[in-house]
Parts: structure tokens; sequence; C-alpha cells
């Protein structure tokens, strides 16, 4: 402690050149009372180390961005303008080559998200079961029937220029597999638009000009100033809020966990800044 | 063409109702707004949500976009943040409910990272860049607080600058800049804690 009050305002602005020294900004004066302080202070040094290390760390993170799935922009559209032009119809049906597994926990992921939805709540009337019921039922069939056994299901190629490949060598029956996938796929598609039906429509851009008198200020929404921590200090004992949906949990069991958030980490360093 | 000017067209043929307009936004900037949704709410399945919302708010107030007052990425910027802001605490809400209803545990520490970290074997060498240090960096990032993730998100993942980030988070760019700095020092404690005890 008492090297921090011997080092308090150097220390600070040790800190507030911190980024642009980590960005070569600093001149050369500046970089030398900067190299001086960090090869001191006991607190400062381990300090750039760290921050150095975590630039690094997210690197590797930004080296690789994750795809997004395929019929990302199609849901997009189809939520908006409701315009889907060829071009993404096509992309989204044929960008499907991703292995199997991925493509299975992905199609699982859509199907479960519509399925136990409140808002598609509707469909889940026994008629509805029934037909789910009858399409995995007769997938399975035709697995077994074309002699395809379980531990074979991950290499086999859902592309459709594969299948085709498939259906002049092989039986009849691996048509009906396909038909069978192709059907899962509409069905899956008809959940979807059920859905998205019953979510109010949304107003194009040009019907909403006369709003822009109003707003000139250029910015997105009017709910300006938020941040994450205004209710921090606000004991919550229970939280409930009245007509909210309450969700089926299952949707959140299938991928994966989320991991928590934790704010007490930050206080170990909350004193170093601002 | 200059890319603020491409987009600049863009926005006033899809405010003039050009379909293709519009589909050319989302396909440009769709992955980069996935990405920023994906590393800061930690899902799949969140990601898409607030991505798509992300995009309806667009839509809907795309003729309130003034060129003259910044670039356009700020602008989706601010959008994605402030849902982010919103899914933060929607999520928190359900968190706390959650845990009265069935979880003893009040610390987060139930399944600490190292130990997920350490079912999968990890080599303990930072500069291995595999799918699993990925994945053990993309955890850590969840266990930031909200300001320091999305400020290390939009400064270090999507390479905006210091400027830009302050006009989107509606701060000062001194605080952007200690937010950063804290927010990558404290992944970088996160991660070495980790392999200390994995080790
Ligand atoms: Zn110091």
């Amino acid at each position: 402690m008492p090297e921090e009050t011997k080092h308090g305002v150097e220390c600070t602005e040790f800190e507030a050149l911190l980024s642009d020294a980590l960005e070569g900004k600093l001149s050369a004066a500046r970089k030398e009372s900067f190299e001086a302080h960090r090869r001191v202070c006991a607190v400062c040094g381990p300090l750039l180390t760290d921050v150095q290390a975590g630039r690094q760390w997210l690197r590797s993170l930004a080296l690789e961005p994750v795809e997004p799935p395929v019929n990302l922009v199609h849901n997009i559209l189809a939520a908006t303008s409701g315009v889907v032009s060829t071009r993404t119809l096509a992309a989204t049906r044929d960008g499907r080559t991703t292995p199997f597994g991925e493509r299975a926990r992905e199609w699982w992921d859509s199907f479960s998200a519509s399925w136990f939805r409140p808002v598609a709540a509707f469909v889940r009337q026994p008629r509805f079961v029934m037909s789910f019921g009858m399409i995995f039922f007769s997938f399975s069939l035709a697995l077994s029937a074309a002699g395809v056994k379980p531990k074979d299901v991950a290499k086999v190629d859902l592309r459709p220029s594969a299948l085709r490949h498939a259906y002049n060598d092989a039986q009849i029956k691996v048509v009906k597999y396909y038909d069978n996938i192709r059907f899962v796929y509409e069905i899956e598609s008809k959940v979807r638009e059920l859905k998205r039906a019953n979510t109010p429509a949304e107003p194009g851009p040009e019907q909403q000009k006369e709003n822009r008198k109003n707003n000139t200020s250029g910015q997105p929404d009017q709910r300006q100033d938020r941040n994450y921590s205004q209710e921090y200090n606000q004991p919550v004992l229970a939280a409930l809020r009245a007509g909210a949906p309450i969700t089926p949990v299952l949707r959140d069991g299938v991928g994966d966990a989320s991991p928590a958030v934790t704010v007490a980490l930050t206080a170990t360093t909350n004193r170093r800044f601002v | 063409m200059e890319e603020a000017q491409v987009v600049g067209l863009l926005v006033r043929r899809c405010v003039g109702g050009d379909a293709a307009a519009w589909e050319e936004i989302v396909q440009r900037y769709h992955r980069r707004i996935y990405n920023v949704c994906y590393r800061f709410a930690g899902d799949s399945d969140n990601a898409q949500d607030l991505t798509q919302e992300v995009f309806i708010k667009m839509y809907r107030t795309l003729n309130t976009y003034d060129a003259g007052k910044g670039a356009f990425m700020t602008w989706v910027t601010t959008i994605t943040r402030n849902l982010l802001v919103d899914h933060f605490r929607k999520s928190k809400g359900d968190r706390i409910t959650d845990s009265l209803d069935s979880a003893p545990s009040e610390h987060e520490d139930a399944q600490p990272l190292s130990e997920q970290i350490a079912d999968r074997g990890l080599p303990p060498d930072a500069q291995v860049q595999s799918r699993e240090t990925r994945e053990m960096v993309h955890l850590a990032l969840q266990k930031l607080s909200p300001e320091l993730r999305e400020a290390v998100i939009l400064r270090d993942l999507q390479d905006m600058d210091y400027r830009e980030i302050a006009t989107a988070l509606r701060v000062p760019e001194g605080t952007v800049k200690s937010r950063i700095n804290r927010g990558r020092a404290e992944l970088a404690r996160l991660l070495q804690r980790t392999y200390k005890q994995v080790i």
C-alpha cells in the first residue's frame, strides 16, 4: 500500500497512457517515463502484463469469427421486409455443408425452439403431436429398412447431390428417406410461418417517415442512457413480471449451459480505475 | 465508391422501399452483429434472437439514420448495445427467480471454469489457438461484468476505434479506455487462475 500512495499520481497517469502505449502512439519522451514507471512500480508493471495478455487472448477469438446459422438472413428478411430473394433462398437451402452432427443439432435447436415457445403453443395439439410422431417413426423405419445402422448415420451426407447419387446406387427405400427429410424441413418452415403469423407485422420504413419530424437526433431510439448496473443497488428478492410468459425450461436445456454472469470479480480492480 | 457512400446509398434506396437494398444491408452486417451478440450473450440461440431483434429495430428506424452524425456501423452498434442491455437485465431477472426456485448455491462457482477446462484436458500453452482455447476464452469472457465485456468485444473483436465505441456506449473516451484495459486485465487473470488450477 505505501507504494501506491507514493506513486499515486504516476500510477493514474500510467493507466491513462496504457491504451496509447499498447498501440505505439506515445511520443518518445512519454514512452520513456511510461517505461520507467513500469519498471519500478509493483502495481503497474504486472497490470501492463495482464492487459497485454488479455488482449492477446481476445485476438485469438477475433481471428476466428463465428459463422451465423445459414437460415439467419432468411429469418431476418422474413421478419422485416418479407421479401427473400432467390439468392438467399438458395444459400439457405444449399449452404448446409456443415457435418451431419452439427446440422442435426442446429435443426433440433430450431425445431425445439419453435416447438416449445409459448407463441407456438397452439400447435401442441394432439393432431400435430401425432404428425410429428409419425414423421419420426417413418424416418427411423425408412432408415432401418434401408439397412442404415445408428452408427452409420453420422456418415450420411444429406446434400441433395449426394442423395441423388445414393438414389442411383441404392434401392428405392433411400428415396423415401430423402423425402422424409424434406418433409420434416417443410414442416419446420411451416411451424416457423405459424409462429411468425402470431407476431405483429413490422411496419416498413416508408410508413414511418412522419416519425422523422419528431426525431431529428439521428439516434436509433429515445432510451439512450442505458446501462447494465442501474439495478445493482436494489436488492431483488423475487422478480416475476406480471404477464411475462412462463417459458418451459426445456429449450435452454438443449444445447448449452449459458454461463452465468459474475460481477463480484470486478470489485478487485475497481479501485484502480476511474 | 467508399464504404460510407455505398451504405448511404443503400439506406436511401431502402427507405424508398427497395427490398433488394434492405437485403444487401442484411447480408453486409448480419455476421458482424451476430458475432457481437454471440460473444456477449454466450450462446447461439440468444445470439440469433438478438440479431433478429437488431435488424427488426433497424428496419423500423432506418429513416432516422443521419449519415452526417456518424458512421452507419456506430449507429448499428448503438441499437445492438441497447438491445444487449435489455437482454442482460431480463436474463438477470430470470436468473434471480431461477435461483430462488432451485439452486441452494448462490454463487456462480457451482461449475467453475477450471472444471470445465479440466474436462477437456487443455494444454497449458497460451499460443495454441485451438478450438478449445477459443472456447475457454469465450467462457472467461462471459464472466466479465457486462460493461467490461461489451467494451473489449467492440475494441478487440470488432476492431472499433475508441471514439466510435464512446459514441455507441455514450460514455467519455477515457471511460472506454479504462473499461477496455480493465476487461483485458480481468480476462487474463481469470485465465491465469484457471491454468494454475488445471496444472
Ligand atoms: Zn504504478
